[in-house]
C-alpha cells in the first residue's frame, strides 16, 4: 500500500522526493518516540542523568521538523502536487507539528522527573506504578499511531484515534487519585503537582498522536475528521469513498 | 471538560458563537445541484469514420461559471469542445448520435442554424488568429457579419469588448494598425475580444494560453475570472494547474470517455476515481 | 592527386561549383540577349554619319557614294573572286561594308556592298543632308533649292533653314489632315456604317416604315453634308501641302525634286553635335513608340502594337482572373476532396503544357467560328454577310489567350489558399459567418497575394505568346485601335495588332528586311520591356498585398 501510494510517479525524481520525507517522518517519530520511553524511564527510576540527556536531545526533534517543514515547502513550491500527493504534503506538515509538541511534552516530563527527584523521599511508588501504566498506554498509542502514518492505515489509524479515550479516563482516575493523595498528606504536593504534570504531558501526547490518527484519515481518504465523533471517523476511515 | 467535549459533538453548530454550519455551507458554495445549467451533453458518441473519438459523454455545463477538461493528449477533449459550437462538421467523416443542448434546444437537431448556433456559443482557439486586418477590424468582424453598420453603434461595441478583454488601454491609441502587431499574449486577448463583441452564452476556450508566456498566460486566467460573470466558460487546457486556478467545475476525459466531473476543489484535492488520480498526480495510469 | 579528387566530389564541392556554373551560364545568356537587343534596337535610332566616298566601282570608272555604313563584315578575299568580283589585295580577308544609299526610287536599290580597299576616297561634307520620307525610304543628297509652286525662292546657303520652316508648316498641315482623316472622318463613316446596319435591321425586321426610313435618310443626308465641308477642308489642305518642293542633288549629280509633303524631316548628321544627335535620338524613339507604322511596318512607328499587345493582355486579365480564382475557389473550398477532384487537377495541369498553337486551333473553331458566328446569326443579322464577332479580333484573342493561362491562376490560387491556415477559416466561422462570408471576408483577400502570382505568369505567358494570336486575331496591320472616340469606344470585335507578331512580321515578311532588321530588335526589346513593366505593377501590387496579410509569415 505505501509504495503504490507514492510511487509509480512518472517523475521518478518526484517518487524519491515524497519517499524519502516520508522516511524522515518515519525517523523523526522514533527519535520522539525514543525521547519519550526514555523520560517515563527517568521519572520511574529517578535517572537524573537521562533525563537530562532528555532535555538536552529534544533539540534534534526540533531542529528536524524544521528541516522537514522546509523540504515540504520546497516540494509544494516546485511540484504543485494534487489529489493524494497534497494531503500527503498537507498531513505531514501538520505531522511534524504534533511531533514536534510530543517531543515537548517528552521533555516536560524529563524536567519533572529531575525535579521530583531532587524532592525524593519514599513512597508514592503506587503512583508511579499508575504513571506507569499511563505511560506505557500512551507509548503503545503513539508507536501505533505513527504505525498506520507509515502503512497510510485509516482503519488502524481508528483504533488508535479510540484509545485515546481509555487514556483520558486513565488520567482522569488518576487525577482524582492524586488529588486524594494531595488532600491526605499535604507534604506531599509539590511531588504530587510534579507527577500531575507528567501526567498531564502524558494525557497531551496521547490527544497529539490522535490528531495524527486524523492526518492519517485525511491523508488516505481526502476526509477532514477533525472535530467529530468516534463513529463518524471509523464511517469515513471505512469509506465509502 | 469532558462534558463539553461532548455537547460539542453531539450538537456541533453553536459553539463560542460561531455558526459552523454556516462555514460548512459557505465552505461548499459550489454544487452541481444547485447550478443552472446552459449546456447539455446527453449520450454523445462521436466517431471520425470508423475510429470512435467520443464514448458516451453524459453532462451538464452550469451557466456563468468556468468548467475545465482536463486529459491527456487525444482523450477528446478538444473534440467534444468543438461540438458544442459544431465545429466538427467542417471535418469530412465525422458522425454524432445523441445530442446536445443549449438552454433545453438540441443544437444537433435539423432546424438548427449552425451560423447562429456560433453566435451564441463563441470559440478562442489555441494559436491567436486574428484575423490580418486592423484591431478595430477584427473585433467588428462578427458584428459586420451581421450587417450592423451604424459606426457609432461599431465603435461603442469595440471599445466595450475590448475593454472587457482587459486589452483597451494598451491599443486605444492604435485601433487601426494590423493586428498582427501586437505580441502572442495581445492577440490573444483581442481574439477573445473579438468573441465577446457578439455577445454570445458561451464562451469555448481551447487551451487559450498553451502558445503564450506566464505573463500573458495569467492575464489571460484573470481575464477568464473577470468573463465569468457574464458569460458560461468553458475550457479546454492541458495545464492542469490552470485548471485548477481557473475553473468552479472540472472534468477529467480518459480515452474517449468522460471518467470524472465535479466542482474543482474536490477533484484537485480528492478525487474518486483512481484514473482521476493518476493524471492530476502525473503517475502511470 | 586522385585521392584529393576524390574527396573533392565527396565534399560536394563539385556540385556547388556545378551549380554556380550553370547559374552564371544563365545569367549571362539573359545578360548577352538583353544587351545585344538593346545594342541593336537602340542603335538604330542613333544619327549615324553620312559619308561620301569616292569609290572605284572598275578599273575605269569611279562613282561617288552617298550614304551610311549601315554593316561591316570581313570575308575571305577567295570567295568574293569565286563570285566574280576583283580582288587587289593580296591579303585573305577583306573588309566590306554594307552601305546605305537610299534613294530607292531613284536608283531602285537602297543597299550595296562596297569593298573597303576600292574607297579612294572619304568626305564627311556637313551640308549633306538626309531626307526622311514617307514613302521610299530615305533621301540622301546636297540641298540645294526650295521652291514654291514650281518657282525658287531660295537657294545655296539660305536653302536649309528655308527648307526647315518650310517642313515644320508642311508638317502642321499634314497633321491636321491625318485628324480629319483619322478622327472626323473615320467618325463619319463609323456612324454610316451604323445607319447602314440600322436600316438593314429594320429591313429584315420588317420595321422599315416610311417614317423611319425618312428619318435615316434625313440622318444620312446629315452625315453626307458634313462629310461633304470635311472633304472640301480636306482638299484645301491638300493643295496647301503640295505647296512646296525642295531640289535635292543626290550622288550621281542628278537634280531630284521631292514635294515636301512626302518628307517628314531634314538633318544633317555630319553637321550635329552630340547633344544634336541626343535629342534626335529621343525624337526618333518618342515617335518610334507613338506613331503609326509607315512603309510595311519597316518605318514610323509601332504604337498600335503596342496598345494592342497590352490591352489585349489587360482584357486577358480582366477574363482569366474571376474565372481562375472561381475554379480555384471551388476545387479547394466546396467540391468535395476525392478522385474527381484529383481528376480535375490533373486536366487543369496538363491543359499548361498544350502547345500554344492548339489553343489558337481551338480558338479559332470555337470561339471564332462557332460562338462568334452564332453571336452573328443572334445579334447582328443586319451585317450579314460580313462577319461582326465571327472573325478574329481582339475578344477571341483574349479568350483564347485567357483559356491558355487559366491553368497557372488555378493552380497559384488553389497554392494561395492551401496556405491560409485553418485557424483563421475556424475564427471566422467561430463568429458566426457562413462558409461565403468567411471566404469573401477573410480568405480571398489573404489569397490575393497568390492570385496576383498567378496573374504574374498568366501575363508573363500571353504578352509573349504570338502563334495562336495569329489565328484569332493578330493582324500585320489594323485600320483602327481597338480602343477609340466612337461609341461605343471599346470594339472588341476589331482586330488589333501584336508586338510578337509585329517582330516576325517585320523581319520575316518585310519587302527590305535589311531596312527593317534593326526595327525587329527594337520591337523585340520594346516587347521585352513591356512584359517586364507589366510584371513588376503585378509584382508591386503583389507584394503590397503581401504587405498587408502577412500573417501566413508566422
Amino acid at each position: 500500500m505505501e509504495t503504490t501510494s507514492i510511487g509509480h510517479h512518472i517523475s521518478q525524481q518526484f517518487n524519491v522526493e515524497l519517499e524519502e520525507i516520508r522516511n524522515r517522518v518515519l525517523s523523526m517519530g522514533g527519535k520522539v518516540e525514543e525521547q519519550l520511553a526514555n523520560a517515563v524511564t527517568a521519572m520511574l527510576e529517578g535517572d537524573t542523568a537521562q533525563a537530562g540527556q532528555v532535555v538536552q536531545n529534544d533539540y534534534q526533534v526540533n531542529a528536524m521538523e524544521v528541516m522537514i517543514d522546509e523540504e515540504c515547502s520546497r516540494i509544494l513550491a516546485r511540484r504543485q502536487p494534487a489529489a493524494f500527493d497534497l494531503r500527503l504534503i498537507v498531513a505531514i506538515i501538520k505531522t511534524i507539528t504534533d511531533l514536534e509538541r510530543i517531543g515537548d511534552q517528552a521533555e516536560r516530563i524529563a524536567r519533572m522527573a529531575t525535579e521530583l527527584a531532587e524532592c525524593s523521599g519514599s513512597g508514592g511508588s503506587n503512583q508511579c506504578l499508575e504513571l506507569e501504566h499511563l505511560a506505557q498506554h500512551v507509548k503503545h498509542m503513539l508507536h501505533s499511531s505513527l504505525d498506520a502514518f507509515a502503512r497510510m492505515d485509516p482503519e488502524a489509524a481508528v483504533e488508535v484515534a479510540r484509545l485515546d479515550d481509555r487514556i483520558d479516563k486513565e488520567y482522569e482516575s488518576m487525577m482524582r487519585q492524586l488529588i486524594t493523595f494531595m488532600m491526605e498528606d499535604p507534604r506531599t504536593i509539590t511531588r504530587t503537582l510534579h507527577l500531575m504534570w507528567a501526567a498531564r504531558a502524558l494525557e497531551r501526547i496521547g490527544d497529539h498522536a490522535k490528531n495524527i490518527c486524523e492526518y492519517v484519515i485525511y491523508m488516505v481518504k481526502g476526509k477532514d475528521v477533525r472535530h467529530t465523533s468516534i463513529e463518524q471517523m471509523e464511517a469515513e476511515a471505512r469509506g465509502e469513498g | 471538560m469532558t462534558e463539553a467535549a461532548q455537547t460539542m459533538n453531539e450538537e456541533t453548530p453553536m459553539t463560542h458563537g460561531l455558526d459552523l454550519g454556516a462555514l460548512q455551507r459557505e465552505r461548499r458554495t459550489l454544487n452541481l445541484q444547485d447550478e443552472t445549467i446552459a449546456l447539455e451533453v446527453n449520450n454523445l458518441d462521436l466517431y471520425y469514420g470508423e475510429k470512435q473519438a467520443l464514448m458516451g459523454i453524459n453532462m451538464q455545463i452550469p451557466q456563468k461559471r468556468v468548467t475545465a477538461y482536463i486529459g491527456p493528449s487525444g482523450c477528446g477533449k478538444s473534440t467534444l469542445l468543438r461540438c458544442f459550437n459544431r465545429m466538427n462538421d467542417l471535418i469530412d467523416g465525422v458522425h454524432i448520435d445523441g445530442n446536445i443542448t443549449l438552454d433545453g434546444e438540441n443544437i444537433y437537431s435539423p432546424a438548427a442554424n449552425v451560423a447562429d448556433l456560433r453566435r451564441r456559443i463563441g470559440m478562442v482557439f489555441q494559436k491567436p488568429n486574428p484575423f490580418p486586418k486592423s484591431i478595430y477590424e477584427n473585433v467588428a468582424y462578427g458584428l459586420r457579419i451581421q450587417g450592423i453598420k451604424n459606426r457609432r453603434v461599431i465603435d461603442e461595441v469595440v471599445e466595450k469588448a475590448l475593454r472587457g478583454a482587459a486589452l483597451w488601454d494598451e491599443v486605444k491609441d492604435r485601433l487601426h494598425d494590423n493586428a498582427l502587431g501586437l505580441s502572442g499574449g495581445q492577440q490573444q486577448r483581442l481574439v477573445i475580444a473579438r468573441a465577446i463583441a457578439i455577445e454570445p452564452e458561451v464562451l469555448l476556450l481551447d487551451e487559450p494560453a498553451s502558445a503564450l508566456d506566464p505573463i500573458s498566460t495569467l492575464k489571460i486566467e484573470e481575464l477568464i475570472y473577470e468573463l465569468k460573470d457574464k458569460y458560461t466558460i468553458v475550457i479546454v487546457t492541458h495545464n492542469m494547474q490552470q485548471a485548477a486556478r481557473v475553473s468552479d467545475y472540472t472534468a477529467f476525459m480518459l480515452m474517449g470517455k468522460l471518467v470524472e466531473f465535479g466542482d474543482t476543489d474536490t477533484l484537485f484535492t480528492n478525487p474518486k476515481m483512481k484514473e482521476t488520480e493518476d493524471y492530476i498526480t502525473g503517475r502511470y495510469g | 592527386m586522385r585521392v584529393n579528387l576524390k574527396k573533392w566530389f565527396h565534399d560536394g564541392d563539385a556540385w556547388v561549383w556545378l551549380n554556380a556554373a550553370a547559374l552564371s551560364v544563365s545569367l549571362l545568356m539573359v545578360v548577352g540577349l538583353l544587351l545585344l537587343i538593346a545594342v541593336r534596337g537602340l542603335g538604330h535610332f542613333w544619327a549615324k554619319p553620312v559619308h561620301e566616298f569616292d569609290y572605284r566601282e572598275s578599273d575605269t570608272q569611279v562613282l561617288r557614294l552617298i550614304g551610311e555604313i549601315h554593316d561591316e563584315e570581313r570575308v575571305l578575299a577567295e570567295q568574293l573572286r569565286a563570285a566574280g568580283m576583283e580582288v587587289a589585295s593580296d591579303e585573305e580577308m577583306v573588309t566590306r561594308y554594307l552601305f546605305k544609299t537610299g534613294n530607292r526610287d531613284v536608283g531602285g536599290l537602297d543597299f550595296r556592298w562596297v569593298l573597303d580597299e576600292r574607297i579612294e576616297a572619304r568626305r564627311h561634307p556637313e551640308s549633306l543632308t538626309v531626307l526622311e520620307r514617307r514613302e521610299w525610304g530615305n533621301f540622301y543628297g546636297y540641298v540645294r533649292a526650295v521652291k514654291e509652286q514650281g518657282k525658287v525662292v531660295a537657294e545655296g546657303e539660305s536653302a536649309w533653314p528655308e527648307l526647315q520652316r518650310r517642313l515644320e508648316r508642311v508638317g502642321n498641315i499634314y497633321s491636321q489632315i491625318q485628324k480629319i482623316q483619322k478622327d472626323e472622318i473615320g467618325a463619319i463613316n463609323y456612324r454610316m456604317e451604323r445607319l447602314r446596319l440600322k436600316g438593314r435591321k429594320m429591313e429584315l425586321e420588317g420595321d422599315n416604315t416610311p417614317q423611319a426610313l425618312a428619318a435615316i435618310a434625313a440622318e444620312r443626308a446629315e452625315l453626307d453634308a458634313s462629310y461633304q465641308v470635311l472633304q472640301k477642308q480636306l482638299n484645301e489642305l491638300y493643295s496647301r501641302v503640295q505647296r512646296d518642293s525642295v531640289a535635292v542633288e543626290v550622288m550621281d549629280g542628278q537634280l531630284v525634286e521631292l514635294p515636301m509633303d512626302k518628307v517628314v524631316r531634314a538633318y544633317r548628321p555630319n553637321a550635329m553635335s552630340f547633344f544634336d544627335k541626343l535629342a534626335f535620338y529621343l525624337e526618333k524613339v518618342w515617335e518610334f513608340v507613338s506613331d503609326d507604322p509607315r512603309e510595311a511596318n519597316t518605318e514610323g512607328g509601332i504604337f498600335p502594337a503596342i496598345f494592342g499587345t497590352v490591352m489585349m493582355v489587360i482584357l486577358m486579365s480582366i477574363i482569366v482572373t474571376p474565372f481562375g480564382v472561381i475554379a480555384a475557389v471551388y476545387l479547394r473550398e466546396y467540391a468535395k476532396q476525392g478522385p474527381v477532384t484529383r481528376l480535375i487537377r490533373i486536366a487543369v495541369n496538363n491543359l499548361a503544357g498544350v502547345p500554344s498553337i492548339v489553343y489558337g486551333v481551338f480558338g479559332l473553331g470555337f470561339f471564332v467560328y462557332f460562338l462568334g458566328g452564332n453571336i452573328d446569326a443572334l445579334f447582328f443579322p443586319e451585317a450579314d454577310p460580313a462577319p461582326t464577332f465571327g472573325t478574329p479580333g481582339i475578344l477571341w484573342a483574349a479568350l483564347t489567350l485567357a483559356l491558355l493561362t487559366l491553368p497557372v491562376v488555378i493552380v497559384a490560387t488553389e497554392e494561395g489558399l492551401s496556405r491560409i491556415p485553418s485557424s483563421i477559416r475556424e475564427g471566422s466561422l467561430a463568429l458566426g459567418a457562413t462558409k461565403i462570408e468567411t471566404l469573401w471576408r477573410t480568405i480571398l483577400p489573404m489569397a490575393s497575394p497568390a492570385m496576383m502570382t498567378g496573374l504574374i505568369l498568366a501575363v508573363a505567358r500571353a504578352a509573349g505568346e504570338v502563334a495562336p494570336l495569329m489565328l484569332v486575331g493578330v493582324v500585320k496591320l489594323a485600320p483602327s485601335l481597338p480602343l477609340d472616340g466612337n461609341f461605343p469606344f471599346m470594339h472588341l470585335e476589331r482586330k488589333f495588332m501584336h508586338l510578337g507578331f509585329h517582330i516576325y512580321d517585320v523581319g520575316f515578311q518585310s519587302p527590305n528586311v535589311e531596312a527593317a532588321r534593326p526595327l525587329v530588335y527594337a520591337t523585340a526589346l520594346l516587347l521585352v520591356v513591356i512584359i517586364v513593366a507589366l510584371n513588376l505593377a503585378a509584382i508591386a501590387i503583389r507584394n503590397h498585398l503581401r504587405e498587408k496579410y502577412r500573417a501566413l509569415e508566422h
